[in-house]
């Protein structure tokens, strides 16, 4: 009687009814669903929030109440997870740095950026901030060298610059692996694959700590940047697979038009080819940026204090070695943060350019 | 006249090369020249922390059992680590290739000395620093003070590592009839040890120590049995063939268990200094000189290593024993004097 007069809300009930409770099994299997959600949500809620223990330095008080989480260890400690090994007094350096990184990101998404002067301009000016600010030694900021970068920053810095240097040379890779020339496209496909069937951590490892031994002198350089050549070389290999696919998924017709209206090989590629391939190339490319954003982790077998090894650090003391579980909780919310971002923006280019429907 | 200021010119030319040769002939490829050349040294740090030797404060400085010999290095080679003192954090799989390449000039990082280690690398070892013992933790409750009153009952034991067939043995040779029960997985055995499935747990000790502090009915719930089951020597490493530098690792080990030996710490070292008590102790001290021109250092250094981060006593306190939350009997790692192994060498 009353639905009649909110015509708004038996669609709303109607909805839960047909979709969720049309039947006695529906209904069962929704009621036990929603049951164990709230269980699970309930026992959540009061081990993160109702019994969990704030403040800085709360140890003892954590130590005394096991029922939730001991989040003081974050308030005490952060800083070791955000800036690793970096100088304490000289901390907010690499915080802004950071920061500046996520901007120059989230600014090179804006369409306005997407051409071929601003979005390098952009990146070039940002890389340069950065490294000013992390390294110092100009403009009388004390030096910090790079073994000492560490934490969020340090990661920031890998994946943004294997990004950076991964990309162009993807490119390259791809279209020599597209070559007329047999010979050409055979040897990158042979360079492609071998590079391709090496586990990354090997790369590293050989790249940060057997190079020096094979390289001379003046070529051996700071193992950081090392690592950031070897694991872009890694990035290429697999993203230029990705473009591959992009460019051959795209019918030939379009390559003949081209050359039929007389377009050099460049303006070919440049024009026709590449943005076509990067729209169909499109998810698995932001799956790639993904996975190599979380395999940065692997430096840690170098020494390097990614965030991964931060947070273990920081909950690596006697005073905080009972609150594994909330650093880890801490570190998987931060990743997620990222990586969330990530996919939420690959998504809206997959709609702005409308992969899958055109 | 001429000839006699040239013989007076030449005599003062011998007497300075005595001089110098009365110093110490630091080779020209000794890692110690390139150390004391740059101005710094690069010692091992962890990637992460090792609970006991290496850990990192709230304002990411190290501490723990091998950065104070770090500390203790750098003081003694440059009068202070401030300043003077990298800690290159290095995984355990980057040690030898980073002590080879350069990244590190000495590695003080819990490693043992094994013979592949020693054959194969081409690494050279100090005297030991420390006994990495494997040692027995038991219930408090239970009331046992050696490992034999835990006879009759039962201990875990990790599978397949050389402590599952050295605790049999030793229950054997000592007659006791203890079950032995093995473990796969390090939480397995844990979780069993905890819920009182095992009365003892075989492990290594500091991992034992560092392992108790969360302990879920409390630390003061465990003790560790002082009886060695079995042990691993670490030591310090450089590689082969540089004399003039293991010299000096082993004369920083010397000395600080030397000062410890003879009551000097860091809260006394400069009365000690003022007023030595004996010859030995003013050479030492750089009182009178010789104990470190002979290494290629300054005579003080000593006094410089013992003032920044104490006697070896000191360290062990601070870092794994009764100052420290692991609070681990010292038991081998003490002087002989005090039914350890350790001991100075000595100084003429």
């Amino acid at each position: 009687m009353s639905d009649t007069s909110f015509p708004a809300r038996p669609s709303v009930f109607g909805n839960l009814k047909t979709r969720y409770f049309n039947g006695p099994v529906n209904s069962t299997v929704t009621v036990v669903l929603a049951a164990l959600a709230l269980w699970v949500l309930y026992g959540l809620a009061n081990w993160a929030l109702v019994h969990a223990v704030w403040g800085v330095d709360q140890g003892d008080a954590c130590r005394a109440n096991r029922d939730g989480a001991c989040w003081s260890i974050i308030a005490t400690r952060w800083r070791i997870v955000l800036f690793g090994l970096y100088p304490f007094e000289e901390q907010w350096r690499s915080g802004l740095a950071c920061l500046i990184m996520v901007v120059v990101a989230v600014l090179s998404c804006v369409p306005w950026f997407w051409s071929a002067r601003r979005l390098p301009i952009l990146w070039v000016a940002g890389f340069t901030a950065f490294y000013i600010l992390m390294r110092g030694g100009f403009f009388g900021l004390p030096e910090v060298v790079e073994r000492n970068w560490g934490g969020l920053a340090l990661t920031v810095f890998i994946f943004s610059a294997v990004c950076l240097i991964g990309m162009p040379l993807a490119i390259c890779f791809a279209l020599l692996r597209q070559s007329s020339l047999p010979w050409v496209a055979r040897a990158m496909g042979l360079i492609i694959d071998t590079i391709r069937s090496l586990p990354l951590l090997a790369i590293m490892f050989t790249f940060a700590i057997v190079l020096p031994f094979a390289l001379p002198e003046w070529a051996i350089g700071e193992s950081l940047y090392r690592v950031i050549i070897g694991y872009s070389l890694f990035f290429a290999c697999y993203q230029a697979e990705i473009i591959r696919g992009g460019i051959q998924s795209l019918p030939s017709g379009q390559e003949e038009a081209a050359k039929a209206l007389g377009l050099g090989y460049w303006h070919r590629i440049g024009y026709i080819i590449l943005p076509q391939a990067f729209r169909n190339a499109l998810p698995p490319t932001i799956n790639q940026f993904v996975i190599t954003f979380k395999e940065t982790t692997l430096v840690t077998i170098i020494g390097f204090f990614d965030v991964m090894t931060s947070g273990r650090t920081a909950s690596g003391t006697a005073d905080w070695s009972f609150a594994t579980l909330e650093m880890y909780v801490f570190l998987a919310l931060l990743f997620f943060v990222f990586v969330f971002s990530l996919s939420r923006y690959g998504a809206y280019l997959e709609r702005r350019l409308g992969v899958g429907t055109r | 006249m001429k000839i006699a200021i040239k013989t007076l010119l030449a005599s003062t030319v011998l007497t300075g090369l005595a001089a110098v040769s009365a110093q110490a002939q630091v080779a020209d490829n000794s890692r110690l020249k390139t150390v004391l050349d740059r101005g710094s040294l690069l010692c091992t740090g962890h990637n992460g922390s090792f609970l006991g030797f290496a850990e990192v404060d709230d304002k990411g400085v190290w501490k723990g059992l091998d950065v104070q010999l770090c500390k203790a290095l750098s003081a003694g080679l440059f009068g202070t680590s401030e300043g003077h003192l990298e800690i290159v954090p290095v995984s355990w799989a980057q040690r030898w290739p980073a002590l080879q390449s350069g990244d590190v000039d000495v590695i003080i990082k819990t490693s043992g000395w094994t013979q592949s280690r020693d054959t194969e690398l081409n690494l050279a070892f100090s005297t030991p620093y420390f006994i990495g013992a494997f040692q027995v933790m038991t219930h408090a409750s239970l009331g046992a003070e050696k490992v034999a009153d835990l006879d009759g009952g039962t201990i875990c034991v990790n599978a397949g590592t050389s402590v599952e067939r050295s605790i049999a043995n030793y229950a054997h040779s000592n007659g006791l009839d203890i079950e032995i029960l093995t473990y796969e997985n390090g939480d397995e055995i844990r979780n069993s040890y905890y819920e009182g499935r095992c009365d003892g747990w075989v492990e290594w000790a500091p991992a034992l120590a560092t392992g108790r502090v969360d302990a879920p009915d409390g630390a003061d719930a465990h003790v560790i049995l002082p009886d060695v089951i079995e042990l691993e020597a670490e030591a310090i490493i450089i590689p082969e063939g540089d004399a003039d530098w293991l010299d000096v690792q082993n004369w920083m080990l010397s000395s600080l268990w030397f000062a410890e030996l003879n009551g000097i710490t860091s809260a006394n070292v400069d009365e000690m200094k003022a007023n030595p008590d004996s010859p030995q102790i003013a050479t030492f001290l750089g009182v009178s000189p010789g104990y470190g021109t002979r290494l290629g250092l300054s005579d003080d250094w000593a006094y410089n290593m013992i003032k920044e981060v104490g006697n070896m006593g000191e360290i062990y306190a601070r870092s794994m024993g009764a100052d420290s939350p692991y609070k681990l009997d010292r038991g081998v790692n003490a002087l002989y004097t005090e039914g350890g192994v350790f001991y100075p060498l000595q100084i003429d």
